[in-house]
């Protein structure tokens, strides 16, 4: 079972790029709380507490919001332009029996048999969305890849889930292939070094109008 | 084969800006590691190709390189001793504007110490400062 962080947070006034700006650089973190056909409340917590919280895996949280507990999982986060930071979270109202749909994120383990002929493993998924109760969210699905060769691949419908949890994704979902990787022939790279570059690309309309002015003069010129 | 264009709707194009940071393009999303560009700049489509070239080289048939950047605008330019005005130059080039945090090229199917070290050689042939990054797996 996922232990519940529990954070203390305090209601946001004033909403706006400036006014994020402003909480951030004072160490806190703008997030909003929604769910449960309830109102939506803008909120703000400590920054430190909640990144430490995320990476350590937790996604359920108990948020005190004026002297109120609300049990609240993390919906969606959103990192700054280089996708180092966070700047804003979504939380959402649950109760701890309930059944939610949440992404997963897959963890391959082990080198495929395929590698050793050369091989690659190509991911297509990095997750699966799964059905499951709250307090019975992995933090990460194992998937065994040791037994591929070039050519196998695994879909969603193959990966074996812990007990209570249910696919939500398609069951025809890639997620990992392993395949050899085409490598251009140095003749063919050759071949195409030898050919002569076009110089400039085709425009698109040109010959129309070419064609066009060309009709118009021939007329002119009866 | 330098990369450009096979058909364009226009040939030269006005200079543009590039203002602000990259919002699309900007994570790991075709292979397991990457290549950010840390500020704005054109990528000329030969670094592009110097870089290609330096990854699958240093990789040997190892792995797959994915290019996110496509160099879609044309640079135009005078010829040398040439007198002011009479029209816009020839288009000499083409580039890929990138902001920061776009993600240039990504590797998959090798370690990380292989692919960053196949990156630092992307890294040299860009005109940038650029950053290893991994695909985020969870949120």
């Amino acid at each position: 079972m996922e232990d519940t962080l529990k954070l203390k947070a305090e209601k946001r006034e004033n909403s706006g790029t400036k006014v994020s700006q402003r909480l951030r650089s004072q160490g806190k973190l703008p997030i909003v709380l929604y769910g449960h056909k309830q109102q939506t409340f803008p909120l703000a917590v400590d920054m430190h507490d909640f990144v430490e919280g995320v990476h350590h895996g937790h996604r359920l949280m108990e948020l005190e919001v004026d002297g109120k507990n609300e049990t609240t999982m993390i919906k969606d986060i959103q990192y700054d332009y280089l996708g180092r930071d966070i700047i804003h979270a979504d939380m959402i109202r649950v109760n701890i029996t309930e059944r939610v749909t949440v992404s997963v994120a897959l963890d391959l383990k082990g080198e495929p048999k395929g590698a050793q002929e050369g091989g690659i493993l190509e991911e297509h998924a990095d997750g699966l969305e799964v059905e499951c109760r709250v307090s019975d969210i992995p933090e990460t699905i194992e998937v065994s890849v040791d037994d591929m060769e070039i050519g196998d691949a695994l879909y969603a419908r193959d990966v074996k889930l812990p007990e209570g949890i249910d696919l939500a994704s398609d069951e025809d979902t890639l997620i990992v292939i392993c395949r050899t990787v085409e490598v251009e022939e140095p003749e063919e790279a050759e071949a195409l070094e030898g050919e002569e570059e076009p110089s400039a690309p085709e425009v698109i309309g040109r010959e129309k109008e070419d064609q066009e002015d060309e009709g118009e003069q021939e007329k002119g010129g009866e | 084969m330098a990369l450009m264009p096979k058909r364009v709707k226009f040939r030269k194009s006005q200079r543009g800006r590039m203002k602000g940071n990259a919002t699309r393009n900007n994570f790991v999303a075709f292979g397991e590691y990457g290549l950010q560009v840390l500020e704005s700049t054109w990528i000329t489509a030969r670094q592009i190709e110097a870089g290609r070239v330096a990854a699958t080289h240093f990789l040997h048939r190892e792995g797959k390189v994915y290019l996110r950047v496509f160099p879609d605008k044309p640079v135009s330019s005078k010829p040398l001793e040439t007198r002011m005005g009479k029209g816009k130059g020839e288009p000499e080039f083409w580039v890929a504007p990138v902001k920061p945090g776009t993600v240039i090229v990504e590797i998959g199917g090798v370690t990380e110490d292989t692919a960053k070290q196949a990156l630092v050689r992307v890294a040299h042939k860009m005109p940038v400062r650029c950053r290893f990054v991994k695909r985020r797996h969870s949120l």
